[in-house]
Formats: C-alpha cells, sequence, structure tokens
C-alpha cells in the first residue's frame, strides 16, 4: 500500500538559501509523524510545499501514490490536506460553526441564505464523530486556546483533510490541553486521518508520535519509530553532536553579597499584593534559581529587583546600597543586567534594527554616546560582535528585531545583557522559545559568567533548567518561598509539592535555610568591600 | 454600565435585532415619542402639544423621510466598508458627486424625454449612483491595490466631490446652484428606498456567505484568505456597495428637490458625516442606523417646523446634537464595536 503522503526528494531553495536539500518524507495512513528539527531547520518550509503555499524547487509531492502538484493552498485542501497554524487563523467575534464552514457555506433560497442549521448539524457530526466538547454556537473569543485548536481542526476536517499538518500544536496549550490534544491524535488516527505535526520540543515528539523525522539545516537526518529511539539520541540527531542534557556545575566558593532582599512586598498592576515578605541573598559567583508556576509574583518580584516597579514594604540593596525606589537607569548604570520574561514587549523594539537594539540600555554610555550623539560604528561594531558569539541567525545588524524568529531574538538579548559586563544578571525565563543547540550554548554562558564571579538570579518555569543551574533554590507559591533548597539533592517531587504551596519538613529544606540565615564565611569583609 | 431598557424585549423586532443595544435605542425612541402624544393629548395649549402637532404631522414626516434618506443610506454603504476593514469617511463627498451629477443628467436628458423608456429623473437618479459608485471603486484602489491610509483618501474624496459639483455646475449652468428641474421624486419613493435599504443590507450583513466573508475580512483576513477567499475582492465590494448605497441616497435628495444647491458646503451639508455618525449610534447594526438616521433627520425636520412656527430655536445648534450624542453614547455605552483589523492593509503571502 502506497504512503499516505510520500514527499520525493524535495528541494526548496530562495534566493541565497537552501531551505529543504533533497528531502525524503513517507508517512504511513492512519499514524502520527513528528517532523523535529531545531529553528530554522526547515520543517515549515517542508510543510509549506506540502501545503501548496511553496512550489517545490525539485521534487514531487504523492498522496496516495498519486503525484501532485499545488499552485496554492486551495489545491493543497481540495486533495485532503488540512494545515493548523501556530496562530490560529480564526475570526474572534465569530461563532464556533461560522467560523468551521467561512468560505465553503453551505446555502440554500439559491445562495441568497446561509444553510445555518446545515451547518450546525455539519459540525455537531463531526465534533461528535471524533469526540471534541465543542459548542457550536460559542463564540471563539469565549472559548479557550484548547478549544480554538480543536475548531481549527474540524474546519480541516470539514473541507475534507485527510492529512493533518500542525505546525508547533502545544505551543500555546497548558499541560492538560496537550494531553487532550494526544488524544485527540488518537481518536482522529483510529478513523483513518494522518497527522503530521511539526515541534522542536523532544518529550513532545516521543510522547505523541508513531514516528520521528529529525531535519537539520534542511536535510533528513533520518526516520525513525518512537519505541526504537532515546532522548539522547534524538537531541543528536537534532544538533549534529552529543547534547548534554543536564549542564555540568562546579563546586564554587561563593563571594561577596550582591543582592539582598528583605521583606519584600509588591503589587501587580491591579493592585493586588502579588508579592508577600520575601528575603533571600545572592553572593558574587552564585546562581540563585527561583522556580515556581507562573504567575505567582515571579514577575513582579524580578520588576522591583530591576527598577521597574516600587517596593510597597521591605528592602532590597544592590552591592551595599539600598536600591528600592531607584529609577531603572540607575540600576542599568550600576551594571544590573536584565533578560525580561516578555521579549518582544520589554527586551527590544521590534521596529528598530540589532544595531539600534543592540545599545539599548547603553545609549548614554561611551563608547555608544558621544559628545551628545550616538557612533553608530561602534554600535554596529557592538551589535556584529554580539550576533557572532551568540549565533543569531541571519547574522545581519541591519536586520529589523521583528524579522527574527523568536529563539534569535532571544540569544540576541541574551547576548547583549551579558555583554553589559554586569555584577547581577536577572535572567527571566532565558531559553524560552530557544532550540536545544542554543540553550545548551546559553546555560554554558551563564554558567561562565558564575565562574567569572558575577552573580545570577534565574527565573525559569523550566525545572530541569533552574534545578541544573542554581547553587540554591528558591521556589515560590503565591508570592511567598515555600522553601529553598539544595537543588543538587532535592527531588522533583519535593519541589512540585513546593511549587504547589505544600511545605517540606526535611532536612534538604532545613540545610539550606540555614546556610542562607545564618553561614556566611565571606561576609565580614564583604559588605565593606563592594563599594568600588 | 447596565443599561436599564436593554431588557425591555419586543418580540416582533426580536429577531431582527439581535444587540440589546439597538433595542435599547429604540425602545427608548418608541417611549420617547409615545409620552410626548400623551403629554400633547393632554395639554393641546403647551409647547408639548405644539411639539406633538409638529412631530405627528404629515409635513414633519415627509421632510424626515427626505432628510433622512441620505444619511440612513450612507450609513448603510458606510457599514459595508467599514465591516469589510475600510473605513469610508469619503460618504460626504459620495453624496455631493451623486447629487450633483443625478441634477445634471436629469437635466442633460431633458425633463418630458425618456431613454429606453425609462423617464428622465429616473435616468438621472441611476446616473448619480453610477457616479458614486465610480468615485468609490477609485476610493477603493487607492486604498487596497494602492495601501493609502484609508482616512487621508476618504477626505480626498470628500474634498474632490465638494470642489468638483459646483466647479461643473457652474461650468454647466453658470452658477453654483444648478437650476429647478420643475419635476422631483415624491418623498414615498425616498422612504421605500430607505426601508427596503435597510432590511437588504441586515439580510446582506447577516444571513448571507457574502456577509460572512465581508466580517472576516474586516476582523480577520488572514482567517479568510487561508480558506481561499480574496480579502481583497471582499473589500472592493464592500467599498462599492458604499458607492451604490451613497449613490441612492445622494440622489434621493436632490431629485426630491430636483436641483443641487452647490453653495456653501452643499445641499448635503454634512449629512455624510452624520451617516458615520448614525451607524457609530446604530452599532454596524442596518436597523440601528436607521433609527439613528430618522432620529437625526425627524430633529432636524421638527427644528425647521419650530422656526416655522416662530420658537427661536438655533438650528446650529440643533445640528451639532448627532455629534454630541454619538460622543454621549461611544463615552458611557461603548458598545460600539471596530472590527479589529478596520484601517489595516492586507497583504496575502503567496
Amino acid at each position: 500500500m502506497n504512503p499516505a503522503v510520500h514527499m520525493d526528494g524535495i528541494t526548496k531553495r530562495f534566493p541565497g538559501v537552501v531551505a529543504n536539500d533533497d528531502v525524503d518524507l513517507a508517512v504511513e495512513r492512519g499514524s502520527v509523524h513528528a517532523l523535529l528539527g531545531e529553528n530554522g531547520a526547515g520543517k515549515t518550509t517542508l510543510m509549506n510545499v506540502l501545503y501548496g503555499l511553496y512550489e517545490p524547487t525539485e521534487g514531487t509531492v504523492f498522496l496516495d501514490g498519486e503525484p501532485q502538484s499545488f499552485d496554492s493552498p486551495r489545491d493543497a485542501i481540495d486533495a485532503g490536506v488540512g494545515m493548523i497554524h501556530q496562530h490560529f487563523m480564526l475570526v474572534d467575534p465569530m461563532t464556533v460553526w461560522e467560523n468551521v464552514v467561512l468560505g465553503n457555506e453551505p446555502k440554500t433560497w439559491g445562495g441568497l441564505r446561509v444553510d445555518e442549521d446545515a451547518a450546525r448539524e455539519a459540525v455537531v457530526d463531526l465534533s461528535e464523530r471524533y469526540g471534541f466538547d465543542v459548542d457550536p454556537d460559542a463564540r471563539i473569543e469565549d472559548v479557550s486556546v484548547g478549544v480554538q485548536q480543536r475548531v481549527e481542526i474540524l474546519k480541516a476536517l470539514y473541507r475534507g483533510a485527510d492529512v493533518l499538518i500542525l505546525d508547533e500544536p502545544t505551543a500555546v496549550l497548558t499541560p492538560q490541553e496537550v494531553e487532550d490534544l494526544y488524544d485527540v491524535f488518537e481518536e482522529l488516527t483510529d478513523q483513518g486521518k494522518t497527522i503530521i505535526f511539526i515541534s522542536h520540543k523532544l518529550g513532545e515528539a516521543l510522547s505523541a508520535a508513531d514516528d520521528i523525522t529529525v531535519l537539520r539545516d534542511g536535510v533528513n537526518v533520518g526516520t525513525v519509530a518512537t519505541d526504537g529511539v532515546t532522548r539522547e539520541e534524538l537531541a543528536e540527531m537534532m544538533v549534529g553532536r552529543e547534547v548534554l542534557m543536564d549542564p555540568a556545575t562546579t563546586p564554587q566558593e561563593p563571594g561577596d553579597r550582591v543582592l539582598e532582599a528583605t521583606d519584600v512586598h509588591a503589587e501587580d498592576d491591579r493592585g493586588v499584593e502579588a508579592v508577600s515578605g520575601i528575603s533571600f541573598e545572592i553572593r558574587a559567583g552564585e546562581v540563585f534559581g527561583i522556580a515556581g508556576v507562573d504567575g505567582n509574583g515571579q514577575s513582579q518580584l524580578v520588576e522591583a529587583i530591576t527598577g521597574m516597579r516600587e517596593p510597597t514594604d521591605g528592602s532590597i540593596s544592590y552591592l551595599g546600597e539600598p536600591m528600592a525606589g531607584e529609577s531603572r537607569r540607575e540600576h542599568i548604570d550600576r551594571g544590573m543586567a536584565f533578560i525580561p520574561e516578555d521579549r518582544q514587549e520589554r527586551g527590544l523594539v521590534m521596529s528598530y534594527d540589532l544595531t539600534e537594539n543592540g545599545i539599548l540600555g547603553s545609549q548614554h554610555d561611551p563608547p555608544f554616546a558621544s559628545g551628545g550623539r550616538l557612533d553608530w560604528r561602534a554600535s554596529r561594531e557592538h551589535a556584529e560582535s554580539v550576533i557572532e558569539q551568540y549565533d543569531v541567525r541571519p547574522p545581519n545588524a541591519d536586520a529589523e528585531a521583528e524579522s527574527l524568529s523568536g529563539g534569535n531574538q532571544q540569544k540576541f538579548i541574551v547576548g547583549r545583557e551579558f555583554e553589559r559586563d554586569p555584577d547581577l544578571v536577572v535572567a527571566m525565563h532565558p531559553t524560552r522559545g530557544v532550540d536545544i543547540g542554543s540553550t545548551e550554548f546559553l546555560h554554558d554562558r551563564l554558567l561562565e559568567l558564575r565562574a567569572e564571579g558575577k552573580a545570577v538570579l534565574l527565573v525559569s518555569s523550566k525545572l530541569d533548567e533552574v534545578q541544573g543551574l542554581s547553587d540554591r533554590l528558591a521556589v515560590i507559591h503565591e508570592g511567598e518561598f515555600t522553601g529553598v533548597v539544595d537543588p543538587g539533592t532535592v527531588t522533583e517531587e519535593e519541589i512540585g509539592l513546593l511549587m504547589a504551596g505544600e511545605a517540606l519538613d526535611d532536612d534538604s529544606v532545613e540545610g539550606a535555610a540555614v546556610h542562607d540565615a545564618a553561614t556566611d564565611p565571606a561576609d565580614d569583609g564583604g559588605d565593606g568591600g563592594v563599594d568600588a | 454600565m447596565r443599561n436599564p431598557l436593554a431588557d425591555v424585549t419586543v418580540p416582533i423586532l426580536d429577531d431582527l435585532i439581535e444587540s440589546d443595544y439597538v433595542r435599547s435605542l429604540i425602545v427608548g425612541t418608541v417611549g420617547v415619542l409615545g409620552a410626548l402624544l400623551v403629554l400633547g393629548a393632554l395639554f393641546p395649549d403647551s409647547v408639548a402639544g405644539d411639539l406633538s402637532g409638529i412631530v405627528f404631522s404629515a409635513s414633519t414626516a415627509s421632510s424626515t423621510a427626505r432628510l433622512a434618506a441620505p444619511i440612513v443610506l450612507a450609513g448603510l454603504g458606510g457599514i459595508f466598508a467599514e465591516k469589510s476593514g475600510v473605513i469610508n469617511i469619503g460618504l460626504e463627498g459620495l453624496l455631493i458627486i451623486s447629487a450633483f451629477a443625478s441634477v445634471y443628467v436629469a437635466s442633460v436628458v431633458g425633463i418630458g424625454n425618456a431613454v429606453l423608456g425609462v423617464p428622465a429623473i429616473w435616468v438621472g437618479f441611476l446616473a448619480g449612483i453610477a457616479a458614486s459608485t465610480a468615485l468609490s471603486g477609485v476610493f477603493g484602489i487607492v486604498c487596497i491595490e494602492f495601501k493609502a491610509d484609508q482616512i487621508i483618501a476618504g477626505l480626498a474624496v470628500w474634498l474632490i466631490a465638494l470642489g468638483l459639483a459646483p466647479f461643473m455646475s457652474t461650468v454647466f449652468f453658470g452658477g453654483v446652484n444648478t437650476p429647478n428641474l420643475g419635476a422631483s421624486v415624491g418623498w414615498e419613493y425616498s422612504a421605500v428606498m430607505v426601508i427596503a435599504a435597510t432590511i437588504a443590507s441586515w439580510w446582506a450583513l447577516n444571513r448571507t456567505a457574502f456577509g460572512k466573508h465581508l466580517r472576516a475580512a474586516g476582523e480577520n483576513p488572514k482567517a479568510l484568505d487561508t480558506v481561499g477567499v480574496s480579502v481583497s475582492k471582499v473589500r472592493h465590494a464592500g467599498v462599492l456597495l458604499s458607492g451604490v448605497l451613497s449613490g441612492v441616497g445622494g440622489s434621493a435628495l436632490a431629485l426630491s428637490i430636483g436641483q443641487f444647491v452647490g453653495s456653501g458646503e452643499t445641499m448635503v451639508q454634512g449629512k455624510g458625516f452624520i451617516a458615520i455618525v448614525a451607524y457609530l449610534f446604530g452599532n454596524y447594526n442596518p436597523v440601528g442606523t436607521l433609527g439613528a438616521g430618522v432620529l437625526f433627520a425627524g430633529l432636524d425636520a421638527v427644528q425647521i417646523r419650530l422656526q416655522q412656527l416662530g420658537y427661536a430655536v438655533p438650528d446650529t445648534l440643533v445640528q451639532t446634537i448627532p455629534y454630541v450624542v454619538v460622543i454621549v453614547v461611544l463615552a458611557l455605552v461603548g458598545r460600539t464595536q471596530l472590527p479589529e483589523a478596520a484601517g489595516e492593509h492586507y497583504e496575502t503571502e503567496d
């Protein structure tokens, strides 16, 4: 029997770039196939060829053994290929059924009336058949992201899709919704549909797919069955070399106290208390991690520390001087680097090019500012050096920030902040949206900073990241630390309990807390010595 | 803020009116008129009596219909354009150009003559529609194909018409005002056209596939594009419809008198802008737009009658009422929902 999808020798060239180089892909009917690769590996290009958005430079697409030639997505839809984009293509104020039938409305009265009953019935039939729980009359803006995704799937099914392509389908979902999506996959494949999904997450490919094809630099590195492959093997296929899944930290004696927060309280934008009395300190050459479910006060705490939000109570001292209430510029000038959680909102000016973005925060300082004007040559050299060291692609200082992929934007911000020569780095989700190869690199850089004697405050919702990099790990829940633990000895279950707000009574917590509060070998000389 | 009138139901109208907001508008207007009628009947010699006599007189009704036609029809046209994502603030210009073209063509044909069996005045009517549609077509091409700023292009449409119509009138008739044709279109025709257009627009927007596409083009054009419907075609259609409907309104305005008045702000006198106010006030609902247009036209008609009866009502003050009303409504109620992508250009990827 012919495979449902067979892409034979697909090559797609863009001016100056070969996005896909002689890629073969075969997907069996009724299976789930993951297309795995790092950002820029050519996954989306390959799927755009299958979906008719791009015409391949060379190669042929076969569906059920029949060669196809698509001029537009419309042709692909007619041939039974449906695409679910990462950003949903739904009209928010319209209802579920209106969105599902949009462009293919059933009509009565000689075309003068949309047959609402028929449309609604078609949507109900489809959603019952595949076990979707979707109300056809709900408005898109009122339903959850998970439901919106199902509406997208319904749209494709309504148009008669046999092959469904999903682009990074779990990127916007909660863990529970991800589980539900996997159930939907199962239901669809049971009824003979074929699913291809694009991903750069190993775990996702391993748990949802039957087969995995790995792309790297536009080349098919190999197709493997999920049963016969390990995480490490997949990671190596993706990156092209062995990847250390756990960064290696070496023990190191912490130095002077860099940041000290005492009983910090802060409110969120609505005036509700989000941080309720947090105290901690970070020493030079130490990574202090904060783990927790997003939205438990991490953002407000970090904003209070970096001078973007005035704490309502408590004190923050940095290098021995009180910092609470000082301006943001004062924080930057005193050598505090900040990797914000929302890179597009706070990390970059999207319509600026990288040269301009590269001096954000340093625009008052030499060599960039000289005699009341900006030295663009120095700025460009700086941006180019960040681009080169941090492997930002495309390597073009004139590219606007918005033209870069999320991962590359993040690498650029991290590079800019690390190169500030800071005493303290406040990093919030530094590797969010970054592929594994680059994540490993950023982790190494973070540890290098630590080795250079910088202090690092690391906030991340990725547990393995905070646990692997931190010297001490605090867990935050509803604006309070539920515990400060030794990341080397604490178990994931214990962190999970702390994240849920439960207290631990065992030694690992107390031990770390005692170290935090009482034993400070470097304390004596510390406070006086950091003024310079 | 909860509107107390929103809970009142009008069973017959319920199917036509999906929003509480429009329902409360209608109930409120009917309530005020009812109160006026009762007060007028009880105290025939008071101001209320005079007012009620004016409001419920046949001459006020006919003059309201005449004044409402351009407001409501251009307003309906504005809904089509804006729902599709193109804000057309050039409605005023479309009214002016169609008002002039209808009178001009009717006089060229000559009252009493006919073309293909169509009497001159109706030939003029069609010509007015054609002129307005053509101008809206140019506006659409400039906005959609050449991605001009919609507000600037809309203002240009107004200014071009405002200059061109009196100029042409001077060229052909020797003055900014054309001579009277000596024939006119009865107000009953205007009333019928307004009501028919309102119902047809409501149906087109809410029940047809085109209406869904229009809405999608204005809210999320990419969603429409990915299902294989051309966003620019839908937008062109929306803009052209605004031209057709404004053309009907402008022709009806001029031909109900039989003359084009080109002095000052021309005979259109800001009715195109009040049309925008009317559809915003009606929250993009044709029925609401009809209500708002009739309300504004009615106020104007009553004001004119009151002056004739010797009440010193400042007409400029009455004419600001629509604008004040829309600001109050937008500020307090805030129910008007601008389409998400209105005013934005859309470019397909492939």
